[in-house]
């Protein structure tokens, strides 16, 4: 029988509202779109991050403007994290789906608030060990606010309770939350937000015996919260990106808003096409003049770009393209993580060209490599492709980005002034590096002709066998040019185990988290997450080559990432593939199970 | 004074219509002065989208369907340079005829010239969007760019010329191109350019083209007599030529470049500013 509070006269008992003390806490709040649930999570992140926790905070939603399932998710801790806990410590339950969604996830010692304005909670949905907190939210926002609305503020008010903070921490959170709103508006959130800490209070959940009690933590750095998305877009403008040009799609967007937002106020332009091939042609077109452009899109979007992008590669116009990745093919799961890109990304296209695809793992790696994207961009003059995964949306705690760091790259552009020591000015010219002098229009004495059609160094079209392989030739030596320049890989573990873990992107925090905990029953292992997936860097091959086994953990149900290092050169046979295709981002003690399942029948 | 490409010998069949709107293309240029390194010609794919090989200025050879975003792209990032977009009907209505509405939409400072010869010359012959009575669907009508540009409210600049009507089609090419230099908008130029191989409508056209220029009772800048009357032409099976239509729109430029453009915001100095900016915005994602 699990311990109710069944109205406000009945109080708890005591004993189980000792304060616990916790360093790692997963929350999840959920209900029907609108319900509130991520503004919630929202706000115990604010407050826990100025408590100095590091946050990974991450959503469940639909593809729909209103109602359907949405779920809210968040996980502090000590130190950085790339995924939630293995299980969910606490509940706030806006309705009954909710709780069976969460059901299976639920910490044996949990804490549930759930809704009971409709009814009671149906038997054995939650563990019998847990504490159950009914909390009539819709009755209270209703009868003392009259809006439905205020659900948020009220329930942000008894978790800050559960989890201890005070009462101006929460109110502090709030009004900088809600700082937009007038007056007006915010007033009977702030009373909402009392609703929920008298409710707590008068049920007996006490600030100094709050159940899961997450106290003040020293922090070393200066530390942001911040998402892969607005960390790209921000190493974008920091690396003088002054045009992007892209159309909605999930989760890319946030790309656009962001630098809708910014872009003007340096000097930029941000166009909404009207699909994405106008997207990635208006890059061509910016690009055209020397500037710096972009544009973000997601698998269905990349697959109409990909026709634009080998165009690039062959005209030799500089762009870098975000694909944030999302389950597919088609339409697919548009708002699930998948790395199922890999392949069109890295051999998509009609013909051969070159072009380079970076995979970073976390949103500091968005920032500077969305800066490395755009010089490597403009030096090879070749388009760059930043493969994200979940990391485009999740929101993670790291380090402040250090802008200092970026500087300008423009390789091989030429001026006026160079042009006066030149003869002849060839656009296409067959140089050792493989990377010609480029003049853009407006410049006097050096009209040249782009096209993608194969061409002599003048930028004529011609089929001529011997120019064409010169020119196909020429273009690929660029990449073997700008090579030491791109990122390696991160290596980590026991690095005397003969046995390997591979990941890309957002899996390297669960892999970091899985070793430490199977080290500690005894297996090690030594891990390995590409940073560049195109192209393959030798690196991740010999690492293939020296180990005995290595197991490839990826999203996707091609096992894409093994297959395209296993066709650079890695050994088959050292391969095997973890493989996650279901929509859900791996949780540790999943991992763990599959690879110490693995390793036990060796 | 350094040497640059040779412009190319054009590749069209002799007769083909695309001489005289090349010819009128190069006469624009040169009678309202501009250099030719502030221009890029944009063109598709197709016999048409090899116009910017014999131009001698900066050239660039589309994507297929795509020249209009690209050349949108291009004005917005440097607003100084002149753009002339060209293609066939193909490449403008068909292909890439989803774009087409939309720049006609924003209205961006750039000269836009089709060559329709009603048919696909280079693939040897199969029909266009703008063929009068498509041989594989009769039951089809052609497309005319001149009644959707007429329908879009925010056009400013809608003519259609004959190459052998060189006068005219050199006044209209010389009048588009300044009202997009002029910061005016669009100016969409649809030239009636036949194919003396696969559809040789010469004679055909010269019959049934009707010069809106030499009709006193015409106004080109009532939207909504000149959509009646071009559409009363059409059902004549008569084809309208000269300025069809002629007003005012803010263009796209005016409404979104910002004070600083694009191509001029990369300097040392506004790295300086951006970065400066950036630590404001970093700021509000400091924990």
């Amino acid at each position: 029988m699990n311990l109710q509070i069944h109205d406000i006269s009945a109080m708890v008992d005591k004993s189980l509202l000792q304060g616990t003390v916790r360093d790692d806490l997963t929350m999840m709040v959920a209900g029907q779109g609108g319900d509130g649930s991520l503004t919630i999570i929202a706000l115990v992140s604010k407050a826990l991050l100025k408590r100095g926790y590091y946050i990974y905070r991450t959503s469940n939603i639909a593809s729909r403007i209103k109602g359907g399932h949405a779920a809210a998710f968040l996980r502090a801790s000590k130190e950085t994290r790339s995924n939630l806990g293995d299980h969910i410590d606490i509940l706030v339950a806006f309705d009954i789906e909710a709780v069976e969604k969460a059901s299976k996830q639920l910490a044996a010692n949990c804490v549930v608030i759930f809704d009971s304005s409709r009814g009671a909670l149906p038997p054995g949905l939650v563990p019998d060990t847990a504490l159950l907190i009914p909390v009539p939210f819709s009755r209270l926002a209703v009868r003392d606010l009259r809006r439905d609305l205020f659900k948020n503020s009220l329930g942000f008010g008894l978790m800050g309770r559960i989890i201890g903070l005070s009462d101006e921490e929460t109110e502090t959170c709030l009004r900088t939350h809600f700082k937009k709103l007038s007056s007006a508006q915010l007033e009977p959130n702030i009373k909402a937000l009392h609703q929920g800490q008298a409710f707590a209070d008068k049920a007996g959940v006490v600030g100094s015996h709050s159940i899961l009690c997450m106290p003040h933590r020293e922090t070393d750095a200066e530390r942001i919260f911040i998402s892969g998305n607005d960390a790209v877009a921000m190493g974008f403008m920091v690396a003088g990106g002054r045009f992007f040009a892209g159309y909605p799609i999930t989760p890319a967007t946030d790309v656009m808003n962001f630098l809708a937002r910014r872009l003007p106020a340096v000097g930029g332009v941000v166009m909404q096409a009207e699909d994405e091939l106008a997207a990635i042609n208006m890059v061509i077109g910016a690009s055209l003049t020397g500037v710096r452009a972009m544009t973000a899109s997601s698998g269905p979007g990349i697959a109409l770009m990909l026709e634009s992008i080998g165009h690039c590669g062959s005209a030799e116009i500089p762009m870098v393209i975000i694909d944030c990745q999302r389950a597919g093919p088609s339409t697919g799961m548009p708002t699930k993580p998948e790395q199922s890109d890999i392949n069109m990304l890295t051999r998509g296209g009609n013909g051969d060209y070159p072009h380079i695809v970076l995979a970073p793992g976390d949103p500091e790696e968005c920032f500077y490599g969305g800066a490395l994207a755009i010089n490597l961009a403009q030096q090879a003059q070749c388009p760059v492709i930043l493969a994200l995964d979940a990391v485009c949306h999740d929101n993670f705690t790291v380090p402040r980005f250090d802008l200092s760091r970026i500087s300008i790259d423009n390789g091989k552009r030429i001026d006026e002034t160079d042009l006066e020591d030149m003869e002849e000015y060839r656009r296409y010219e067959i140089t050792e590096d493989g990377i010609s002098p480029w003049a853009v229009p407006g410049t006097k004495n050096a009209m040249n002709l782009v096209t993608g059609n194969e061409r002599n160094e003048w930028g004529r079209v011609t089929t001529e066998p011997e120019m064409r392989v010169k020119m196909v030739d020429k273009r690929r030596r660029k990449i073997e040019t700008v090579k030491g320049q791109l990122p390696k890989a991160v290596e980590w573990g026991d690095s005397s185990s003969p046995v390997g873990i591979i990941g890309v992107g957002i899996l390297g925090g669960v892999i970091s988290e899985a070793v430490v905990r199977m080290a500690k029953q005894g297996y090690h292992f030594h891990c390995h997450r590409p940073r560049t997936l195109w192209p393959v860097l030798q690196d991740t091959i010999d690492f293939v080559n020296t180990h005995e086994r290595v197991y490839v953990v990826e999203q996707s149900e091609g096992a894409q990432l093994a297959s395209l290092i296993k066709s650079e050169g890695a050994r088959a046979e050292n391969i095997v593939s973890i493989l996650k295709y279901d929509g859900l981002q791996f949780s540790t003690a999943e991992l763990v199970e599959i690879i110490l399942e693995k390793e036990r029948k060796l | 004074m350094t040497r640059t490409y040779q412009t190319g010998r054009p590749i069209w069949c002799a007769g083909c219509g695309h001489f005289g709107v090349h010819g009128a293309m190069q006469n624009a240029l040169k009678q309202a002065g501009v250099e030719l390194h502030d221009t890029l010609v944009l063109a598709g794919i197709g016999c048409s989208g090899t116009v910017q090989n014999n131009m001698g200025a900066y050239g660039y050879h589309a994507m297929h369907g795509r020249v209009l975003p690209t050349a949108i792209g291009a004005s917005l990032a440097n607003p100084e340079l002149t753009i002339i977009a060209a293609g066939g009907d193909g490449d403008g209505y068909a292909i890439g005829g989803g774009h087409l509405m939309h720049a006609l939409k924003r209205n961006p400072n750039l000269l836009y010239v089709v060559m329709n010869n009603g048919v696909y010359g280079l693939t040897k012959g199969q029909d266009s969007p703008a063929k009068e009575v498509p041989v594989a669907a009769p039951e089809e009508s052609p497309l005319d760019a001149m009644m959707l540009g007429l329908s879009i409210q925010s056009t400013t600049f809608l003519a259609r010329g004959i190459t052998t009507l060189s006068d005219q089609l050199n006044e209209l090419m010389l009048k588009g191109l300044n009202h997009a230099r002029e910061g005016k908008g669009m100016a969409f130029i649809e030239v009636l350019s036949p194919c003396v191989t696969y559809h040789d409508t010469y004679p055909e056209w010269m019959n049934k083209v009707y010069d809106v220029d030499a009709d006193p009772d015409y106004d080109n800048s009532d939207r909504g007599r000149a959509f009646l009357n071009v559409f009363t032409l059409v059902q004549q099976n008569r084809i309208p030529i000269g300025m069809i239509y002629h007003g005012e729109h803010a263009s796209l430029q005016s409404a979104i470049l910002p004070e600083v453009t694009p191509i001029h915001a990369l300097d040392q100095q506004h790295h300086e500013q951006t970065t400066q900016h950036m630590e404001d915005v970093l700021s509000a994602y400091a924990v």
